[in-house]
């Protein structure tokens, strides 16, 4: 599935850029009737990219950072874990070096 | 063009202190590669043989499978030795190769001391793998993933 390809969706996740709004604010000035913005923010929901919450009378939906920061979480992991394992072997094999040798 | 280009993410940044010269530590992250990479982690055709990285501008990094398949993950941007490097990361979200997206990992390394270098890494630009690849990035984080991070972690420590 690809949640932002339709550019009406994709309208609606821009809406979201600037913080939380509720399907009211987001449907002004969108050519779009507010059940359509709803439907949207629906397929946006289930894709991990937006989520809601009740405020107050009102529901407020908004940008989900671990949607689209899921990646990045991974590769952050994925660096720690990565450069552990290249500073181990730095360190081991510099001092094989400097065991046989004063460098510089 | 697409308006899911202005959406940014923030990018990795990492630091580590290694005990070695900048000169051995750049040695060891880009000629060295094989000797280090978690060897439980790969893109491309299992089982990996090898990861290797071309020293040079317009170098791959690629993994070398056992029945010969070659797996580009990326490639040189700037080669600037023992200082820095920049390589485009040519993985899309989906864990395959694709030369249409390009998130970007840029390591430099800082003496601080003979035998002293910090050694900074940054992995940006990943709004270019497009944002509903975060989506689909997150169903995977919530099923394989985890478990192969323990692997990687095991193998780090015991390093």
């Amino acid at each position: 599935m690809s949640a932002l390809a339709d550019p009406t969706r994709r309208r609606v996740f821009e809406r979201l850029k600037d913080g939380p709004h509720a399907v009211a604010e987001i449907a002004r000035g969108l050519p779009v009737s507010r059940p359509a913005v709803s439907q949207h923010l629906k397929v946006l929901k289930e894709a991990g990219l937006v989520a809601d919450r009740p405020e107050g009378t009102r529901r407020v939906y908004y940008i989900d950072p671990q949607g689209l920061g899921a990646l990045r979480k991974w590769l952050d992991q994925f660096w720690d874990d990565a450069l552990a394992a290249f500073q181990a072997e730095a360190e081991r094999s510099a001092k094989d070096t400097q065991g046989r040798t004063d460098e510089r | 063009m697409t308006q899911t280009q202005t959406i940014t993410i923030a990018p990795v940044r990492k630091t580590i202190h290694v005990k070695a010269s900048a000169a051995h530590a750049f040695e060891v992250f880009t000629a060295g590669l094989d000797r280090w990479w978690p060897k439980d982690h790969g893109i491309g055709k299992t089982p990996r043989k090898a990861v290797h990285m071309e020293t040079r501008v317009g170098g791959r990094w690629y993994e070398l499978a056992e029945d010969g398949t070659q797996t580009d993950i990326g490639r040189i941007v700037t080669w600037e030795p023992p200082r820095r490097f920049v390589m485009s990361w040519d993985i899309n979200s989906q864990w395959k190769p694709d030369t249409t997206v390009g998130s970007e990992v840029e390591v430099r390394f800082i003496a601080e001391g003979e035998n002293a270098t910090r050694v900074e890494l940054e992995h940006r630009k990943f709004e270019q793998m497009g944002a509903e690849g975060g989506a689909k990035m997150r169903s995977d984080v919530n099923g394989g993933w985890p478990k192969l991070l323990e692997i990687f972690r095991e193998k780090a420590e015991s390093a």
